[in-house]
């Protein structure tokens, strides 16, 4: 049944159902007539221009008008305003109508997000029609930036914003969708499991090597935000998203943007009919790719192979009679093969994604109301034997409501309520845990479970396999017993006020706002402790076998549960600002900005007592700006920070900035080429921001020692039964008064070129220099006998790089249009003073002048032929013996032996220096059509040879590209993919060296999407205003040099896999 | 109606937002930030009260090292213990640190054992130090304390710095000594200390203990609280073993080590021998045992029980042998460490279903194996080496034997087993388990029942071979480390352990230490031979002089310097073997190097057969040479202080 819903000024007036064709026409008869009807039962609410307010505006009269866009439609919502007094002003309503008292000769500005600003001179007019044109260039729009918004084409910061249509992809991760859309920023993804797979990002590179924070602060609507937070943000709520990177950008937030800001502001109400926006998506989500496994058989004649390689006395792990039987596959109790993976993941997981969101309002209150829910499975199997899930099922909602009312025509109060709910529900050590445990554990030890046989008919539980007497894990046990249920909510409440105070001067305006956000979380487990059976006295002949149960004492076949985790934390964040700004002659324009916030973040469970006190900023920050002409742009900025960090005379700093910007193209000499180059502008900027979160997350007050008073590990007991026992007492900090802020100083260059309002090139160098940063004093011996590391303000580190993004649009009629989107960042860092002993004959092992995640290895020349060339070769004593076919280094040094001192710099740095993205979109009549690009280079990272070591922990499996590649006594390949086995961790093997080193570069075809919006004739009498069906898909190529896994992964190649996802689509908008 | 209330109201919620938002965003920041309350701990708050001066002080003694838990402990390398593969798995609670220096993969990149810094769990000996400095900074400040009292503590802080720098000489050779504690805002320079010669360190380390034993009390005065507290007998006792470690040949001119010298010249081992040092050795010697008799303390003899009836006189020899390190604080013990658990050491070194009931039972796991080079050791029932008794056949020692009635308290009667089993000393039967040898207690007490436990190691029997672990690789366990009373559950993982502190110093070890220095400083005596033979006497073996004269192939060796020299060794590795001192003596003495240079062998544990179980089998080919008489140091030390020099052959 549909419902008609008429809203006039946020009151619902009419709800009537709509029953028939015949009921329709006339209900769309009265939607006619209601344009006259609502505009004149609006009019005693128009603010009328009270003589007492405005003295001098007694000369006006009324204007009225049409605003429609150029096919002519109505458009709701522009804003009208009469030009150098914006206090007196109106929004057209539903029918794109306007009615207006102005001072005579005034000029009008109509102006709309999305259209060219137009100013028409009312002069002896009563009525004033306007067509408004769509932007075509970007200079017109305005951009979020610290505190309050600017004009791109008066930006002088380097501030890049994002189009928000770009970050909708098929994940309910908006973090995932970051890599390669934003010049200047390094973005990548290690793992896919949902709830675990947040991107790591870092604006302009990792620019610090202190352990403290080095991700970019992140405000959604002024409020600083987690990452988590970030990554449930709902693209459809985001009306603005942008990036701040320079000094002069980020200056206001002083201590805290360091690291660069990410500034989001989600959606307002506007003034005008109600809108309803649905969003459902139906997506497969499957591994990119799988690590492939040797199969059972080679599993076992390659542990024996390893057992005897390194130990001639040793006898076979695996017998002949054992291997056979694999083979055979006749018996697969007794010779089980187990295919762990198979057994416990499914190929590929069904995810949903709902959006609904409603807004509109009238004069005195506009509402943006927006819900969400998206359902993301795991691939884990789950027993039908049991009655609980134990696949990962991550629910996420979220709730937001923002509302703007008028409370007069100078005072606007917004609230903006915002709920996130995450329920997670999966197995009990998480996904990852999983796809380690199937990797760890043999395949042909034991089966996942034994069928019940007659002796074991009449029992309740499942007969899972496993050893007596060793311990061992049995990863389909350990997945379906039991089940984890974590439940994190996040609320937020944020007031604000806008005042406008031109009635004390002109241009001034008063902005307070008041946020407070909870958030908490828990995490409830339930498990059963299964039962573990041994198959014995197997009779070969009879194929007879007696299970045997040996853990009856401790295994239990009812659940129990326990509360692994719980946090809770409080946010408290006041802010007001003070903001002016006006143009004096039409060619001065000066703004100014005063912000003081505060704010104070308390955590209900802390590890210590020195935790358990609140984390307090305050700070006062200024901005000034003044141009001439459109052509001339000055900034200066400066942040006055306090943090509670510090010892009170270290814990205010003070960050100022300036920059300046010339627009070249505005000058009357450029006029002859401006149909050409039709935007030219060159930036600059300068300035010193800071960081106080340094140290680890939970370090705090460096300048108080931290003392365990009660420390159980420096414990002891005395007496003849042990009757007198006490802890110990230990430093676990020294304090030191003088640490304080790490300061960065950066320099940023911009130009900005525009070629006949189509192609748009942004080119920003920039280069900065990190200062105090904490480091752990590296020249104390340990005879000093220091139980904690003394750390000090001593490090300092530089960065510089480039970025470039380019766009090109162009529509070739109405129905046809092409963009194509283009970004690449260069970001290379490198220490300047590092803490680090005085290599004086080994000056390759020193840091500085590297990049600051530059690997130091040994360089590894190849495997070692026989026994011969190990004696001839120096030794490489790193505590395991060393035989042919293990790993020969280098002698950097030539002292004869492979010590530390023979590690050198190789390879790139494991965070990507070059990350790029290249995007097209074309559109054709109801069709769309986009693809993404994405990729880095220069980047390496270490195959972990320890984790993926074949044999140990209990019988790790072995990575099929070993069991193919590895010397072996009859076959001495010196350059095998894996040295000679090991039933052990070798430490000569796995030392950080060339041999594990990889290239980490690749190009991903990271989305792909084709739309068809319904043509407009048969939403007719659907009351729909558009409505698109699209199907896309991310990671759906790799192009990189690595094979074993999906090289985005890393080092953690055989954790939970990045993910393919494939996504059908609908948008429906009312 | 609006026309006029509009206005009104529109100023009045101007000033409304303005009263409010401005005096909010201007309180006081200074104050706004000073969040910390005045009474955060700081370390001066451990010396307000006697009680939490009282927990600095056992902070002090937590850095003793766990020599009796295997991971931390060199109990496992030398060749004392084997383990049947390498490594153990992890649950096997033994680390590959101990057994990688048996195994040669000692190293300067990340060196095994590293107690010069402590990672992995090892507590740094340096921190160890810097806390007893800054206890001995403060404790005579502590209000509330009798003056004795501190001066007590203050005492037990210094035994403790004393212990921690022999700790490190011992390991490591010439030393830094850390008298006082460099301030933490010491300058690059400052920090950067030197290794102390070997001599200067010696005598610190005595100085530190006399000034302990003048304030420390005899015996702990409250044993329900205070058993394993330094005392005046401990420093006097702990003070002799560091004089007879000087005066031994690895310290006391070590030719080897004339050329070691620090950068700026200064020699670090002395070149010349000085017999003076075994004089006051000897002296400290006989000081401590005069001291320890007075104060009551003597040789162990066990006590019949309620529950240990019926004993044969062997059975109770054996448990006077056995009971020595795991009967708590008996008469003998003068210092032990409770903080050094020996629960996972009696796991690991007691039989795999030695009770065949408890087969489920997989808590006793039977993998500390002792090599045949070991059980070699051990002298014949006559008290003589099994290759210097004239009646003992030593060129037959692998051939098979059957068990008489007569060897009952032995071996299991009818048993099968090697000739080499038969006729051995006392201590053989009570410290090692072996295929066929009977293990008296763990739930079996009466000797008149014939019902004692069997171990029975071949493949196929109980405790024979199967996977990887749970039984012996070389055929013997060490018995000596389980005590006679724990019970393995049959049914369920439950083998209850009775924890002993670990034995540091014990009335045995001084006497042979006496009988070793005085013998080295004055030839043979009456003396020396004293208190062999009360070491000997409790084993149950005649007197050194009658044994020799009697059954060895070479009746006067006991009466030269030199023969003497071997004897009294011989007897001190048998009677302290698997307490850790074997791994030290052979240092000191400068014998590892022909010591750890053989095989490691055992019987061929693989076998069901006796005849094939009794071929000895190579386990590895154990190397030493010059350089591993000391650990290196970590190379990364060597970096950070380019004072600090290698030691030689690292």
């Amino acid at each position: 049944m549909l419902f008609l819903a008429v809203t006039v000024g946020g009151w619902l007036m009419v709800v009537l159902p709509s029953v028939s064709h015949a009921a329709r026409n006339t209900l769309r008869l009265m939607h006619a007539s209601r344009a006259v009807l609502l505009t004149d039962c609006w009019k005693p609410a128009r603010f009328p221009r009270s003589t007492s307010l405005f003295p001098e505006a007694l000369a006006t009269h009324e204007v009225r008008g049409l605003v429609t866009d150029s096919s002519g439609a109505p458009l709701p919502g522009v804003t009208v305003v009469v030009k150098n007094k914006i206090s007196i002003g109106t929004t057209t309503d539903l029918n794109g109508r306007y009615i207006l008292e102005v001072p005579d000769n005034a000029v009008l500005v109509f102006s709309m997000v999305g259209f060219d600003t137009q100013e028409i001179a009312t002069a002896g007019k009563t009525e004033v029609r306007v067509k408004l044109l769509p932007t075509r260039s970007v200079l017109g729009e305005t951009v979020v930036v610290a505190f309050g918004t600017q004009k791109r084409s008066d930006m002088v910061g380097a501030v890049t914003s994002v189009n928000v249509a770009d970050l909708k992809t098929p994940s309910s991760n908006l973090t995932t969708a970051l890599a390669g859309r934003i010049a200047g920023m390094i973005a990548f993804q290690r793992s896919g499991e949902p709830g675990k797979d947040n991107a790591n990002f870092f604006i302009r590179g990792v620019a610090s090597f202190g352990v403290g924070k080095v991700d970019p602060l992140m405000l959604i609507d002024g409020v600083e935000s987690s990452v988590t937070e970030l990554a449930r943000l709902q693209p459809d709520d985001i009306a603005s998203f942008s990036v701040l990177k320079d000094a002069t950008a980020t200056a206001l937030y002083g201590s805290r943007a360091a690291n660069g800001v990410i500034l989001i502001t989600t959606k307002e109400g506007k003034e005008g009919k109600v809108k309803i926006s649905l969003r459902a998506e139906n997506s497969w989500s499957m591994p990119t790719s799988n690590v492939k496994l040797a199969d059972p058989v080679t599993y076992m004649k390659l542990y024996n192979e390893a057992a005897l390689a390194r130990d001639p006395f040793a006898s076979a792990i695996y017998t002949h009679e054992k291997i056979d039987g694999t083979i055979s596959g006749q018996d697969p109790l007794a010779f089980p093969a187990t295919d762990w993976r198979k057994m416990l993941f499914k190929d590929y997981a069904l995810n949903q994604r709902y959006n609904l969101n409603v807004s509109g309002g009238g004069k005195v209150a506009r509402y943006y109301v927006a819900g969400s829910y998206s359902k993301d499975n795991g691939v884990l199997r789950v027993d039908h034997r049991n009655n609980f899930n134990n696949n990962i099922d991550l629910k996420s909602y979220t709730l937001r409501a923002n509302v703007n009312i008028s409370l007069t025509k100078t005072t606007e109060l917004e609230v903006r309520l915002n709920g996130n709910f995450d329920d997670y529900e999966g197995p009990l050590s998480g996904g990852a845990a999983m796809y380690n445990e199937v990797v760890n554990t043999s395949p042909v030890d034991f089966p996942a479970y034994y069928p019940a046989d007659s002796a074991h008919s009449y029992l309740n539980h499942i007969m899972f396999g496993g050893l007596r007497n060793k311990t061992f894990s049995n990863p389909y046990a350990d997945m379906v017993k039991g089940y984890q249920n974590n439940s994190r909510t996040l609320m937020l409440a944020q007031l604000e006020v806008n005042q406008d105070l031109s009635f004390l001067t002109s241009g001034l305006t008063l902005h307070a706002m008041m946020n407070t956000n909870r958030l908490s979380s828990f995490e409830v487990a339930r498990q059963y402790a299964p039962f573990y059976y041994d198959l014995t006295a197997y009779d070969p002949a009879t194929k007879q076998y007696s299970l045997l149960n040996f853990n009856e004492e401790t295994a239990t076949e009812y659940l129990d549960y326990n509360l692994p985790d719980r946090s809770q934390s409080n946010a408290f964040y006041l802010q007001s600002t003070l903001n002016y700004d006006r143009t004096f002659n039409e060619k001065h324009h000066f703004s100014g900005m005063l912000v003081y916030y505060m704010q104070s973040t308390i955590n209900a469970t802390p590890a210590s007592l020195q935790l358990s006190l609140a984390s307090r900023n305050i700070g006062l920050s200024g901005r000034g700006t003044y141009s001439y002409d459109n052509r001339y742009y000055t900034e200066f900025n400066f942040g006055y920070n306090g943090s509670e960090r510090f010892y009170k005379s270290r814990r205010f700093g003070f960050f100022p900035s300036f920059g300046l910007a010339w627009s070249v193209s505005n000058e009357k000499f450029w006029q002859p080429i401006s149909k050409v180059i039709s935007n030219f502008r060159v930036r600059g900027t300068y300035g010193l921001v800071g960081n106080d979160q340094i140290g680890a997350a939970d370090d705090r007050f460096f300048y108080l020692s931290e003392v365990n008073m009660n420390d159980a590990a420096h414990g002891g007991h005395f007496g003849k039964d042990d009757a007198y026992s006490a802890s110990g007492i230990t430093v676990t900090r020294y304090s030191n008064p003088e640490i304080t802020w790490e300061v960065a100083r950066k320099a940023n260059v911009g130009v900005e070129l525009g070629f006949f309002n189509q192609l748009n090139i942004k080119a920003d160098f920039y280069s900065q220099v990190r200062k105090n940063i904490l480091m752990t004093r590296a020249s104390i011996p340990t005879t000093m006998g220091l139980s904690a590391s003394v750390r000090a303000n001593v490090g300092e580190s530089s960065g510089k790089g480039v970025e470039f993004s380019a766009d090109y649009q162009q529509f070739f009629s109405h129905q046809t249009w092409l963009k194509i989107l283009g970004n690449f960042t260069y970001s290379t860092d490198k220490y300047k003073i590092y803490e680090e002993p005085d290599y004086k004959t080994e000056p390759w092992l020193s840091h500085k002048g590297l990049a600051l995640s530059q690997p130091m290895g040994f360089i590894a020349e190849r495997l070692f032929v026989d026994s011969v060339d190990v004696a001839n070769s120096p030794p490489q004593a790193f505590g395991s013996s060393v035989i042919a076919g293990d790993i020969k280094y280098k002698d950097i040094n030539k002292d004869g032996e492979i010590t530390d001192l023979d590690q050198v710099p190789i390879g790139f740095p494991t965070t990507p220096e070059i990350v790029y993205g290249l995007g097209f979109s074309f559109g054709y009549k109801n069709f769309d059509v986009s693809t993404f690009f994405q990729g880095v280079a220069r980047e390496s990272f270490w195959i972990d040879p320890a984790s993926v070591q074949p044999f140990v922990n209990g019988g790790r499996q072995i990575i099929k590209a070993f069991a193919d590649s590895h010397y072996t006594t009859d076959n001495q390949d010196i350059y095998a993919l894996w040295p000679r086995l090991s039933t052990v961790d070798n430490a000569n093997d796995n030392q950080l060296s060339t041999w594990w080193l990889r290239n980490g570069a690749f190009l991903r075809f990271k989305q792909a999407e084709i739309g068809w919006t319904l043509p407009s004739g048969w939403l007719k009498r659907t009351h729909m205003q558009s409505t698109r069906i699209y199907v896309n898909a991310t990671n759906l190529l790799e192009i990189s040099s690595f094979k074993l896994w999906d090289v985005e992964m890393g080092g953690n190649g055989l954790g939970y896999p990045i993910q393919r996802v494939i996504n059908m689509g609908i948008n429906v908008n009312f | 109606m609006k026309k006029f209330f509009m206005p009104a109201f529109q100023r009045r919620l101007r000033v409304l937002a303005l009263s409010v938002v401005l005096p909010l965003a201007w309180t006081s920041c200074k104050k706004y930030l000073d969040i910390v309350p005045d009474n955060i701990a700081t370390i001066d708050n451990a010396f307000t009260l006697p009680s939490t001066a009282e927990r600095y002080l056992v902070t002090c003694y937590s850095f003793i090292p766990p020599e009796s838990d295997l991971p931390y402990s060199t109990l496992l390398s030398g060749d004392d213990l084997w383990l049947p593969i390498d490594p153990l798995p992890t649950y096997e609670f033994v680390a590959d640190e101990c057994w990688g220096i048996a195994l040669g993969r000692q190293n300067v990149n990340a060196p095994l054992l590293d107690y010069w810094n402590g990672p992995l769990g090892i507590s740094g000996l340096w921190e160890g130090i810097r806390d007893c400095n800054i206890f001995l900074e403060h404790i005579m400040q502590v209000p509330g304390m009798s003056n004795v009292q501190q001066k007590q503590w203050a005492a037990e802080a210094k035994f403790l710095k004393a212990y921690y720098h022999f700790y490190l000489l011992r390991m490591y050779g010439p030393i830094p000594v850390i008298k006082t504690n460099l301030p933490i805002s010491a300058s690059t320079s400052e920090v950067k200390v030197k290794r102390q010669p070997v001599d200067s360190v010696f005598s610190y380390i005595v100085q530190l203990l006399d000034e302990a034993a003048a304030d420390l009390p005899v015996r702990v005065t409250d044993e329900n609280q205070e058993l394993g507290r330094a005392t005046r007998l401990a420093a006097m006792s702990l003070k002799a073993k560091v004089l007879v470690y000087e005066a031994s040949p690895l310290f006391n001119g070590n030719d080897d080590y004339a050329g070691f010298a620090n950068k700026d010249g200064t020699a670090l081992f002395s070149g010349e021998v000085s017999l003076d040092k075994w004089k006051t050795a000897a002296q400290a010697c006989g000081e401590a045992i005069q001291a320890c008799e007075a104060a009551g303390y003597s040789l162990y003899r066990f006590q019949p029980t309620a529950q240990a009836q019926n004993l044969s006189s062997e059975t109770t020899t054996k448990l006077n042998i056995r009971n020595i390190i795991t009967e708590r604080w008996n008469s003998e013990i003068i210092w032990a460490n409770p903080n050094s658990t020996t629960v996972y050491l009696q796991r690991q070194a007691t039989p795999f279903a030695l009770d065949p009931a408890a087969k489920a039972n997989a808590l006793p796991r039977g993998n500390l194996s002792v090599p045949l080079n070991i059980a070699s050791l051990f002298y014949t029932r006559h008290g003589v080496p099994i290759d210097e008794d004239r009646t003992w056949n030593y060129a037959g020692r692998y051939d098979l034997r059957t068990a008489t009635d007569s060897d009952k308290y032995e071996i299991a009667n009818n048993y099968v087993t090697a000739a080499f089993n038969f006729d051995r000393e006392a201590r053989f039967y009570a410290d090692l388990g072996f295929d066929g040898g009977i293990w008296y207690g763990q739930g079996v007490y009466d000797d008149n029942k014939n019902d004692n436990w069997v171990v029975q190691a071949k493949v196929g029997q109980t405790q024979g071979r199967q996977g990887v672990t749970l039984f012996p690789i070389t055929g013997y366990y060490a018995k000596k480390y389980v005590y006679y009373t724990n019970v393995m559950s049959t049914s369920a993982n439950v083998y209850s352990m009775y924890d002993y502190p670990w034995v540091e110093l014990r009335l045995g070890d001084l006497y042979l230490l006496y009988a070793e220095a005085l013998n080295e400083a004055d030839g043979p005596s009456t003396a020396v031979y004293q208190y062999l033979d009360s070491i000997r006497a409790r084993a149950g073996l005649p007197d050194v002089a009658d044994a020799w004269d009697q059954y060895a192939k070479d009746p006067g060796k006991y009466k030269t310097q030199a023969g003497l020299r071997e004897i009294i060794h011989r007897e001190r590795t048998i009677e302290m073997a698997f307490e850790g001192q074997r791994f030290w003596d052979e240092r000191r003495w400068k014998t590892a190097v022909q010591t750890y240079n053989n095989p490691i062998t055992g019987w061929d544990a693989s076998q069901e057969n006796a005849s094939a179980y009794y071929r000895v089998k190579v386990l590895y080919n154990q190397t030493f040479s010059l350089k591993d008489y000391f650990w290196p140091l970590r190379q990364k030390d060597i970096t950070v202080n380019d004072l600090l020099v290698q030691n030689p052959g690292w």
